[in-house]
């Protein structure tokens, strides 16, 4: 094909603006690798003053939403949501924004090196890959049940490869872990929907058709599952139903940005979420003329009203509201799930669904049919306490942070101490990087070829191609690449020349899988894979969860316990720096927080009656304590939460992670309990802290307001 | 080659679909070489927004709710910041008909921001450095200011430059949503719809007709070019 196209006709080509990666690619296997060099060294292909796009996916968070990345002369600029893609739709979140600010980070690791725990007596080296890839293929030939593997969320063709490195070996399979997930409570909608529908998925709520919308916990405008998928359904829920405007009803403890923009926000005393829905649940099959289920009878309205502090009244107001709609639908997530009932409440709340019959209804509920692998925080917890009795040999560490992600209750940063040897392969100095033995350090997510296929926003099936956008700067290597070789070397090699072989390995079985676009043999379907930004049916649609199977009881309930005088529920939430690893993004850190307009920093949440209670302002720093830990923080005085409960955000206090992350604020997990609900998650809801006033003043750098800055700091 | 006419471009915010995000704000800032300026000079009330989202509550707890306006420069026909700029650095370009900053005239006397009643000019106290290798995802179309300098939101007039370039190359007129600013092409709620007045038919036209339609500070006869749609409540709101 090169030999017959003149460069005028290549020109053209390549003009056709996000199509230059298809003629890139697919030649020949010399250009398996797309090369995209610096303007010193420019390709012919790439012409001054013209801006090549190539299509790609964000690895901000897992929700895996298509990016179109706008390069010239070799480098990226800026990026833009991929229009045609399901999940996101041409539309993007901050931190998808501000993702070059990772990829130039002027902090990243730039090479592969000894690290030796950042202990005087070994200071740490350079090495170079050829040694690396030693280490790491010695670090394989351990006894396989003491190596451990523990990854992140994304990227997904990392986790299938390792899935199947272990299984080669006979080692256990990798742990997916990251405080979003936990956060989100992934884990447990896993264990209700497989309860329920008899199918571990992920729930998919069509929010975009439904007209009444009760949301127990899930901050889905910020956080949760697929923020981007999720804020545009709820634009269109509020403007694009041409029947009428959608309503939305959020029961949370403290106001998020969901139910900020919620028409009622119902103030709920955090752990009472399942007795509401079984309450609600129940009186809905009545209003409806249907029988109780038994599972619903435990809680009885009046119960639930004294639990959760809600009026009987407004219970009864919200259950007809909810019986009576048109388009009902319930959303659980985040806060009412991390708790100890949380189990039950996630099986209520889409139970109550099924009580409405709206599953694989327009504005209902349907399951999407990708494996999702997020390992519960009970896992987590197995493989500390398997470390800490010496049973781990090797660590293998990326994309997650546990020391930063992981409640510091839970011992890992003294169970790390027992690994001999730990490799992390994280492309920045984080917490956990500069604890371990080496760092070999993969590309960050615009120079890595991968794949995601676990999109919890997309409304159909779908998988999403990740491919570098520039040439790689530093001397990084793929992590998968790396695995690939060390197995080799040791006389253990999987069926796989490389990274890029390995997914198009993977990705063969979708050319017969009916997409918008199909080629004869991989090749060409490899280069409209890139093209595209991945590969997705051509039409809509879900699997329906089959009608479920209601247990006589969804489990036990354990009320809420009342905080004593001068305690006060605890509470953790995620805004836009994410799990953390945001942090190190300045743009991120300079957006304001969406409720407080506070940046750069941490704050507590603190209702203004309580402060002033206590005595307290803004901006004065208290100790918040709990039974795990202690951290300080500036008072923020916040309208909408109870004044039963205070919140920290999750992401700050980074001791790591360069010079935009370290040193600000203060890391809630450090003051979080390692216990769990019945499926795993963490149940941080119901955590009682007290409030200690330190007499001193941090004045956090607020956008809402000049008051007090010109003044008296 | 088509006859061109003379667009009339405009900018729709639909406050019930706005969640206040702020994603817009990340997208415009990357956009346009937005400087980033730290925690203390945020405090001082010094940050470089072009875009910002006020957020205002209402009503005592727990009836308390918030509110986001997203505001940018309102680009005004009838500009204040334009009359009291002694080097005519704020002036209305005459190809695209929006209020602009020329940034290698502004001497920096404030006079436009102190005017503008919309608070949408922000100034360069200082320099603020790009360690490197930051510095390469700089967007080669955007000037990067230096200190002593105003600026604002342009309605990303390099994209419409961009936009009627390409357009006119290919001997057609520009289709109706063909050119959008970062924020309006990030925006996940779909609140914001940019594009062209002066066309009927257009889709920023038809909303900007809406029963909701407002402009912000109307009395002052600013004449802005961004409308915002109230927001509407199930219950009253």
């Amino acid at each position: 094909m090169s030999e017959k196209i003149t460069r005028r006709d290549f020109l053209k080509l390549t003009a056709m603006g996000a199509a230059a990666t298809a003629v890139m690619t697919g030649c020949g296997p010399m250009s398996r690798y797309v090369v995209r060099r610096p303007y010193t060294q420019m390709p012919e292909y790439n012409q001054t003053g013209e801006s090549t796009y190539y299509a790609s996916t964000c690895r901000e968070c897992p929700a895996g939403c298509g990016i179109l990345v706008r390069t010239r002369e070799g480098r990226a600029l800026t990026i833009e949501g991929n229009p045609n893609h399901p999940v996101n739709r041409g539309r993007l979140c901050a931190r998808g924004l501000t993702a070059q600010q990772g990829l130039y980070n002027p902090d990243r690791v730039r090479g592969p090196r000894f690290q030796g725990r950042g202990k005087p007596t070994s200071p740490p080296r350079d090495l170079t890959w050829e040694e690396a890839v030693q280490v790491v293929g010695s670090a394989l030939q351990k006894p396989p049940e003491r190596i451990a593997f523990l990854l992140g969320l994304v990227p997904d063709h990392l986790f299938d490869l390792v899935s199947e490195l272990t299984q080669a070996l006979g080692a256990p399979p990798p742990l997916r872990y990251g405080a979003l997930a936990a956060l989100d409570g992934r884990t447990t909608l896993l264990e209700a929907t497989r309860r329920l529908f008899d199918t571990p998925a992920l729930p998919y709520f069509d929010l975009a058709q439904a007209e009444v919308t009760l949301a127990f916990g899930a901050d889905f405008l910020q956080a949760w599952l697929s923020p981007v998928t999720y804020t545009r359904a709820y634009g269109n829920m509020r403007q694009g139903n041409p029947r009428r405007r959608g309503e939305l009803i959020v029961f949370e403890p403290r106001q998020s940005l969901t139910a900020g923009n919620a028409d009622r926000w119902v103030p709920i005393a955090p752990g009472s979420e399942a007795h509401v829905a079984l309450a609600l649940g129940g009186r809905v099959a009545e209003l409806r003329g249907l029988p109780v289920p038994e599972a619903f009878r435990a809680v009885s309205l009046e119960e639930a009203a004294r639990v959760s502090g809600i009026p009987a009244a407004q219970l009864e107001d919200l259950a007809v509201t909810f019986a009576t709609a048109e388009r009902p639908l319930a959303l659980v997530g985040g806060s009412a799930l991390t708790q100890p009932n949380g189990l039950v409440t996630a099986q209520a709340v889409l139970a109550l669904n099924a009580l409405v019959n709206n599953l694989g209804q327009p504005g209902g509920v349907f399951l999407t049919p990708a494996e999702a692998t997020p390992a519960p925080l009970t896992a987590v917890s197995d493989l500390v306490r398997r470390m800490q009795a010496g049973e781990i040999e090797v660590l293998f560490i990326h994309g997650v942070n546990p020391l930063f992600e992981l409640p510091a209750a839970l011992g890992f940063a003294a169970a790390l101490e027992n690994v001999p040897l730990v490799i992390s392969f994280a492309p920045f100095p984080d917490e956990t990087a500069l604890q371990s033995d080496y760092i070999f350090p993969d590309h960050s997510a615009l120079e890595s070829f991968g794949y995601q296929r676990s999109l919890a926003g997309a409304d159909r099936p779908a998988w999403s191609a990740s491919q570098p956008v520039v040439v790689p700067l530093y001397n990084t290597r793929a992590t998968v690449d790396v695995l690939l070789a060390a197995a080799q070397a040791i006389g253990r090699a999987l069926p796989y020349r490389d990274e890029v072989d390995f997914i198009q390995q993977k990705i063969l079985p979708l050319l017969n899988a009916g997409g918008f676009y199909t080629a004869p043999e991989i090749l060409t379907f490899w280069s409209r894979w890139l093209q595209y930004g991945g590969w997705w049916t051509p039409a809509a649609g879900l699997p329906a969860p089959r009608s479920p199977r209601l247990p006589a009881s969804f489990g036990t309930l354990t009320p809420p316990p009342a905080p004593a005088e001068g305690q006060f529920y605890l509470l953790t939430y995620t805004n836009h720096l994410g799990d953390g690893s945001g942090a190190n993004r300045p743009w991120l850190q300079e957006l304001p927080d969406a409720m407080t307009t506070v940046t750069w920093n941490t704050w507590v949440e603190i209702h203004p009656t309580t402060a002033e209670h206590l005595g307290l302002k803004d901006d004065d720093v208290v100790r918040i304590t709990t039974p795990y830990g202690a951290v300080e923080a500036s008072v923020y005085r916040y309208p909408a939460i109870r004044p039963d409960t205070i919140a920290i955000p999750f992401g700050q206090g980074h001791t790591a992670l360069g010079r935009w992350a370290e040193g600000r604020g203060c890391n809630p997990a450090q003051i979080l309990p390692a216990a769990t609900n019945p499926a795993g998650d963490p149940a941080f809801i119901g955590t009682t802290a007290t409030l200690m006033p330190t007499g001193r003043r941090r004045p956090l750098a607020r956008v809402e307001s000049k008051d007090g800055v010109y003044g008296e700091h | 080659m088509a006859e061109e006419r003379p667009a009339k471009w405009g900018l729709v915010v639909d406050l019930d679909r706005c969640t206040g995000c702020n994603a817009c704000i990340a997208a415009c800032s990357m956009e346009n070489n937005v400087p980033f300026v730290g925690e203390d000079e945020v405090a001082y009330g010094r940050a470089l927004y072009w875009i910002r989202t006020q957020r205002y509550w209402e009503g005592e707890y727990p009836a308390v709710t918030p509110t986001f306006q997203p505001v940018m420069c309102q680009q005004c026909g009838n500009a204040p910041c334009e009359p009291v700029c002694p080097v005519y650095a704020s002036v209305h370009s005459e190809e695209e008909q929006i209020n602009l900053a020329v940034y290698n005239r502004c001497v920096g006397t404030r006079y436009c921001a102190n005017n503008c009643p919309y608070f949408a000019r922000v100034f360069n106290w200082f320099d603020y450095e790009l360690p490197e290798p930051m510095r390469s995802y700089l967007n080669p179309d955007v000037t990067v200011r230096r200190r002593g300098v105003m600026e604002k939101c342009t309605f990303c007039v390099q994209r419409i430059v961009r936009g009627r370039q390409k357009a006119r190359a290919e001997g057609r007129e520009l289709r109706d949503g063909e050119i959008q600013p970062a924020c309006v092409q990030a925006c996940p709620a779909e609140a914001l719809v940019f594009g062209d007045l002066s066309d009927p038919e257009s889709r920023v036209s038809q909303l900007a007709r809406s029963q909701r339609r407002y402009h912000l500070l109307e009395e002052l006869g600013t004449l802005p070019r961004v409308t915002y749609l109230k927001g509407v409540g199930n219950h009253g709101g």
